[in-house]
């Protein structure tokens, strides 16, 4: 059996440099990320702020082309070559990556933020051996020997589930689940701070996505990982997350703890989203549709960006930008209904509180 | 987790179910089958003629009478010196062959390494390399071939020397097979390569750090494969062709009988006139046979590597 300290450990190697030792694992401030199309900019995340802490499993959530991939991809700026980060700060370790050239951010990627991508078939080169693959990161971005990457690929798949044998398989051998376990023993090559999972149980059975769930939870625990959890599957975030982040056409619009935002959703997007899901404790009812479409993001709505399809917006909702207002139980809502006057707390567009799943 | 403590490569493998090989599924066409016999019969009489046919006769340890009808010591026939038209055939497939295999090779070295650096690198490199491929694709190949073998030969020189061991005019001829051929491969690649850089597993060893020269080398390479040797075979066939091509009109290297070089020499001699058909039908079956087995092949390789003809399952 592998000898779980070999990989535990979460930090094999020190800090970067520059890292300030009581600054927040990740800090994200006023992110904002465009896209330049023929026919105009995109503002595809406009102002998005969050805090991830150690440890902690945060779950990005909303509508296809809300902006949920993008902000989690611009931390480490893997974005398309049309997408620029242009305003904004992503801080880790107190460091600001935004200002890193592409080769001072190629330190981080992988070794302190890595991804699991969805669609494993995709992602894993068909002609390549699983083995190889999970070697790859560790031989390229560690500089390890092709014996000792091949080692430790072995003892990652042990990790995630996957006798060490099946390493010589082609990725078409595997099952879908295992496949996804082979991404995310990938992503754990360089053994980093926080693990993105993008979509990473879509497109699997309901069975292997708990495995896979089940899989992701138990090794936050043992390597002390922090996880971004993007998916529009709401329960998956019930399931696995501290906290959740509501976004909705590249803003945020309501974050917080988990228990809180889904018992008590405060945006009206938030329930919205909440009542097109089938929950299998209410009684029988028909789900809930938003009507319209979101809107497009080269000339977004001046206000809310919800209000167009907001069943309770009033004039000011179409004219100025709902600040976010912070609640006593660490959630913040960017939304005219709660006026920063009457929210427990001023408004803080970043560092909410730790969640209460924690 | 609770995976039994196998060591690896010991018992307990899990085997996986897998594709035939390559090799089995062209052998178990009937194309396939018959192109790859053929070759191997050919094969056989390049790697061993000494033993089949004795040493190259020259026109000193030339024994037959001259220009003779098959007979049963010389079953076929006789060339205007008394050679014995079987050990000269036979001698000149090993030639034909060698200068068809090296040629491929670098065909296939050049078209390859462009096609994969053009396509993955793009930008101008790539328009500069698939500029110079349409020169070569639009100028007619034996034209193009004609006048760079001259100026090779006068760069080369024509003496007798060697380079690893191959005579000087036989390496001319296959750098000119290699840089007229080089351009459509190098667009089949290319354009695979365009298409697989596109692919998620790229981009995820790009995120990873992998450099270009890795991402090309066990990313791009690896699933061109198929299609190299797939290239490989029909050049094969095109360079024993224009290899032919160039002896015949008497660019080849006369010292060296390859089949060209023994039609060349028949119509020198003027053997279809008199009617010695034992003097050039060897080598023209030779040549016929041999690209005959290699279009098979292709073909074989085709319906099996192409997934639009594919109706397996």
């Amino acid at each position: 059996m592998t000898d779980p300290a070999a990989i535990r450990g979460r930090r094999q190697w020190p800090l970067p440099k520059l890292a300030d030792p009581t600054a927040p694992l990740l800090l994200v401030d006023d992110l904002a990320v465009r896209f330049r199309m023929p026919e105009g900019s995109v503002k595809a995340v406009d102002g998005v702020s969050f805090r991830l802490d150690d440890g902690e499993a945060l779950g990005i959530a909303g509508e296809s082309g809300c902006g949920k991939t993008t902000t989690a991809l611009s931390l480490v700026r893997l974005l398309p070559a049309n997408g620029r980060i242009k305003s904004g700060k992503v801080e880790l370790f107190g460091i600001d990556l935004v200002p890193r050239t592409e080769q001072q951010l190629a330190r981080y990627r992988w070794r302190e933020i890595s991804i699991v991508f969805q669609g494993a078939m995709n992602a894993l080169n068909p002609v390549r051996r699983i083995g190889d693959a999970i070697a790859e990161p560790i031989e390229v971005r560690l500089g390890q020997s092709r014996d000792a990457s091949r080692k430790r690929a072995g003892e990652l798949l042990e990790l995630v589930g996957i006798p060490r044998q099946r390493a010589a398989a082609y990725p078409h051998e595997l099952s879908g689940g295992m496949r996804q376990r082979a991404m995310i023993a990938m992503a754990l090559a360089c053994d980093p701070a926080i693990v993105i999972g993008d979509e990473p149980t879509t497109a699997l059975d309901v069975m292997v996505q708990a495995q896979i769930l089940r899989l992701l939870e138990q090794l936050r625990r043992d390597l002390g990982l922090s996880l971004i959890l993007i998916t529009h599957d709401l329960s998956v975030i019930a399931e696995t997350c501290d906290r959740v982040m509501v976004m909705y056409a590249g803003r945020v619009a309501e974050e917080g703890p988990v228990r809180r935002v889904f018992s008590a959703p405060r945006h009206p997007y938030t329930q919205k989203l909440l009542s097109a899901f089938p929950n299998i404790h209410a009684d029988r009812r028909t789900l809930d549709v938003i009507p319209g479409m979101p809107p497009d993001l080269r000339n977004p709505p001046p206000g809310c960006r919800f209000a167009p399809r907001c069943p309770m917006a009033m004039p000011v909702c179409t004219e100025v930008v709902p600040p976010e207002v912070r609640f006593a139980d660490g959630v913040r809502v960017a939304c005219h209904l709660y006026p920063t006057a009457d929210a427990a707390t001023v408004a803080v567009p970043a560092t909410p509180a730790r969640g209460i799943g924690t | 987790m609770t995976a039994p403590a196998v060591p690896a490569g010991a018992g307990g493998v899990v085997v996986a179910r897998r594709q035939p090989g390559l090799l089995r599924q062209i052998l178990r066409r009937p194309d396939g089958l018959a192109g790859a016999a053929i070759l191997l019969v050919f094969t056989v009489l390049a790697v061993i003629p000494d033993i089949l046919t004795g040493p190259l006769q020259t026109a000193i340890t030339a024994t037959g009478p001259r220009l003779a009808p098959p007979s049963v010591e010389f079953p076929l026939g006789t060339d205007e010196l008394g050679r014995s038209m079987l050990n000269l055939t036979v001698h000149a497939t090993r030639i034909s062959m060698v200068i068809g295999l090296l040629a491929t090779l670098v065909t296939v070295l050049i078209g390859a390494v462009l096609g994969i650096v053009s396509g993955y690198v793009g930008g101008r490199f790539d328009a500069l390399v698939m500029r110079i491929a349409d020169f070569f694709l639009v100028i007619p190949t034996f034209v193009l071939a004609i006048i760079l073998t001259a100026i090779i030969r006068d760069v080369l020189g024509t003496g007798s020397r060697e380079i690893f061991g191959i005579r000087l005019s036989l390496i001319t001829i296959v750098v000119v097979i290699g840089i007229t051929s080089w351009s459509s491969t190098a667009r089949i690649i290319r354009s695979q390569t365009l298409s697989l850089k596109e692919r998620a597993f790229v981009d995820r060893a790009r995120v990873v750090g992998a450099g270009a020269g890795h991402i090309m080398r066990r990313h791009i390479l690896p699933n061109v494969t198929n299609l190299i040797v797939a290239n490989a075979v029909l050049t094969f066939a095109g360079a024993i062709l224009t290899e032919t091509t160039l002896s015949f009109v008497g660019l080849g290297d006369p010292f060296q009988p390859s089949w060209g070089q023994l039609l060349d020499a028949a119509r020198t001699v003027g053997a279809p006139g008199l009617g010695a058909w034992w003097y050039f039908m060897p080598a023209g079956v030779g040549i016929v046979l041999v690209v005959f087995a290699f279009t098979l092949l292709g073909s074989a390789l085709d319906a099996i590597l192409n997934p639009k003809l594919q109706s397996r399952r």
